[in-house]
């Protein structure tokens, strides 16, 4: 090997070293790991245990109804906040942009909630649906708000996916102003100027401008909402029974809490990284087509 | 754009009533922290007549205030200054180096973004165990310095390519050896995109709740928020009393948020696009 090829890769390995060794060590080793014992039936504690192929893939996907009832579960969960996270995150972000005085006001006050801790939130929420909803609708006539709402399992759904949106829309939106700021305004005037509505603006002009940022979104709410766990834990901790229990709550059960079978839940947690990869994989290849065409 | 006055009229409504229920929980939570539980079940949304901060005091008893935030300031401090230090130097070596080496290691940094937590979890509490690094507040920083420093690299990467390279030629005729270079001349001109990964690791470092539940086992060690998700597991019905600790919980990260809300904003924004 040529000397001086020799002192660029020595160089290039020293700066790389210290990333490269603490990722070994906590991401791709872990990463490896876990798909190797995810054909295993090692329970975490034996140093004895043995390979046994695609047998705990078939077992949690023929012969667990908790798991596939959680993978329902999750994929609901995330189909409903992809759609109602982005809408409502956009709208937000188009409203507030054509506020020139109480911009700043409503920016803040809307990505807040963002700040705090998923779990603390999830708390909060616990708070309000367990006694302030009940009280308010004791003494008024909103009969409606006095719901179960972290025990009965059909309400409890929406409670979720209410304290996900309270929790994350700011992030989203913050996102979209971005990319709207990015949209020229002479663009937009001139579609006025030949009798658009501010409708047929949007549509027509912003809308096409900003798909990058509804791409990196959709990418963001996908990858989000597959791996939520907080505020399920928070709220009503999979209940009751493990009706509300998420893909990462048997996971994290299953190897934490319940059996320690470590290849099992491993094997769990491999369907899940699967599922996240198609999805995304599918999701980044519609929408690049569909900027394509913008 | 110039809007309909029906239209506008509309909008406003509609952010009034989001603002409202983005603020409701948080109101809630602060008015009644410092209401009695007697006070509190006659009504849950009337301004307190009397401010209880007792609620406050044995909620800071409770949680350990003092000790866990500082916990959590240290794993953040070590998390994101090695974060950064780790990933700026790969980063910016990694986008100077062409050659299927340089491009390989690049590939797998960028690859694992994809790999989620939990699909990890798993094996990364038994290396940490076998590495002695589970159970304390250091040995957290650096699992999280090791899942954070994938996603700096790809920012530093890409950020490195705006700096013309002609600095770097001009600091080794003058004499200055590589990392001398680095240092001295590239590190400065990182800085927009280092307080970007700062900011979007602070978010996650400080509000991270299920890894520090992995790892940490002794109650002194604990995160601000493990502290206070204990006290919730424990104290179920005494509602004044969890209320204040979530207030404790929330209010740091919401003042700082005040201070720094341009440049959060600005961090996600560009984390986002960049991203």
């Amino acid at each position: 090997m040529p000397v001086k090829s020799y002192k660029h890769i020595v160089s290039l390995l020293a700066f790389v070293a210290p990333a490269f060794i603490i990722y070994l060590l906590f991401l791709l080793i872990p990463t490896i790991g876990g798909m190797y014992y995810s054909f295993t039936d090692w329970n975490g504690l034996n140093r004895n245990y043995s390979f046994i192929g695609l047998g705990n893939f078939i077992e949690a996907l023929r012969e667990d109804p908790d798991f596939v009832h959680s993978l329902m579960f999750t994929l609901k969960y995330v189909l409903f906040m992809i759609v109602l996270q982005n809408v409502f995150a956009l709208v937000l972000a188009v409203f507030i942009e054509t506020k020139t005085r109480t911009k700043g006001f409503f920016r803040t006050l809307f990505f807040m909630p963002n700040m705090i801790s998923t779990i603390i939130s999830a708390f909060m929420w616990t708070f309000v649906f367990s006694q302030v909803l009940p009280q308010i609708a004791e003494k008024t006539a909103m009969s409606f708000l006095d719901q179960l709402w972290i025990g009965d399992p059909k309400v409890s759904f929406y409670s979720i996916i209410i304290v996900s949106l309270w929790n994350g829309v700011g992030y989203m939106m913050i996102i979209y102003l971005a990319a709207l700021q990015g949209v020229p305004q002479s663009l937009k005037e001139a579609a006025v100027i030949d009798g658009a509505s501010p409708f047929q603006t949007f549509r027509k002009v912003t809308l096409p401008m900003i798909t990058h940022a509804v791409t990196i979104c959709f990418f963001l709410t996908l990858n989000g909402a597959f791996k939520v766990f907080e505020v399920v834990y928070g709220l009503t901790g999979g209940g009751p029974g493990r009706s509300t229990q998420v893909i990462t709550m048997n996971i994290y059960e299953e190897a934490f809490s319940n059996n320690f079978r470590y290849g099992y839940a491993s094997a769990k947690s491999v369907i899940l990284f699967v599922i996240i990869l198609i999805f995304t994989f599918i999701q980044i290849g519609v929408m690049k087509r569909k900027e394509v065409e913008a | 754009m110039r809007l309909r006055k029906g239209a506008s009229l509309f909008i406003t409504l509609f952010l009034s009533i989001g603002a409202v229920i983005s603020f409701f929980p948080i109101y809630l939570a602060i008015i009644n922290s410092v209401k009695t539980q007697g006070e509190m079940f006659t009504s849950f949304i009337a301004l307190p007549t009397k401010l209880h901060f007792e609620n406050y005091s044995q909620a800071f008893d409770k949680i350990n205030l003092l000790h866990s935030t500082l916990n959590s300031v240290i794993v953040s401090v070590i998390g994101i200054g090695g974060i950064i230090f780790c990933a700026a130097l790969a980063g910016y070596k990694l986008s100077r180096t062409s050659g299927r080496l340089s491009a390989a290691i690049f590939s797998l940094f960028i690859a694992s973004m994809l790999v989620p937590f939990h699909s990890i979890m798993i094996p990364l509490t038994r290396m940490a165990k076998s590495l002695h690094v589970s159970g304390s507040t250091y040995g957290l920083a650096l699992i999280y310095i090791g899942l954070g420093v994938n996603m700096a690299i790809f920012l530093y990467h890409g950020f490195v390519k705006s700096i013309p390279r002609e600095l770097e030629e001009a600091a080794r005729i003058d004499g200055c050896g590589e990392f001398q270079t680095f240092f001295r001349i590239i590190f400065p001109l990182l800085l927009p995109i280092t307080v970007t990964i700062a900011i979007l690791d602070f978010l996650w470092i400080w509000n991270d709740f299920l890894l520090p539940l992995l790892m940490l086992t002794d109650a002194n060690k604990y995160t601000l928020i493990l502290s206070t998700n204990t006290l919730f597991g424990e104290y179920n019905k005494e509602w004044s009393l969890i209320l204040a600790a979530l207030v404790l919980t929330a209010l740091p990260v919401i003042v700082i948020y005040g201070f720094f809300q341009k440049f959060i904003m600005q961090g996600i924004a560009e984390g986002a696009i960049k991203g």
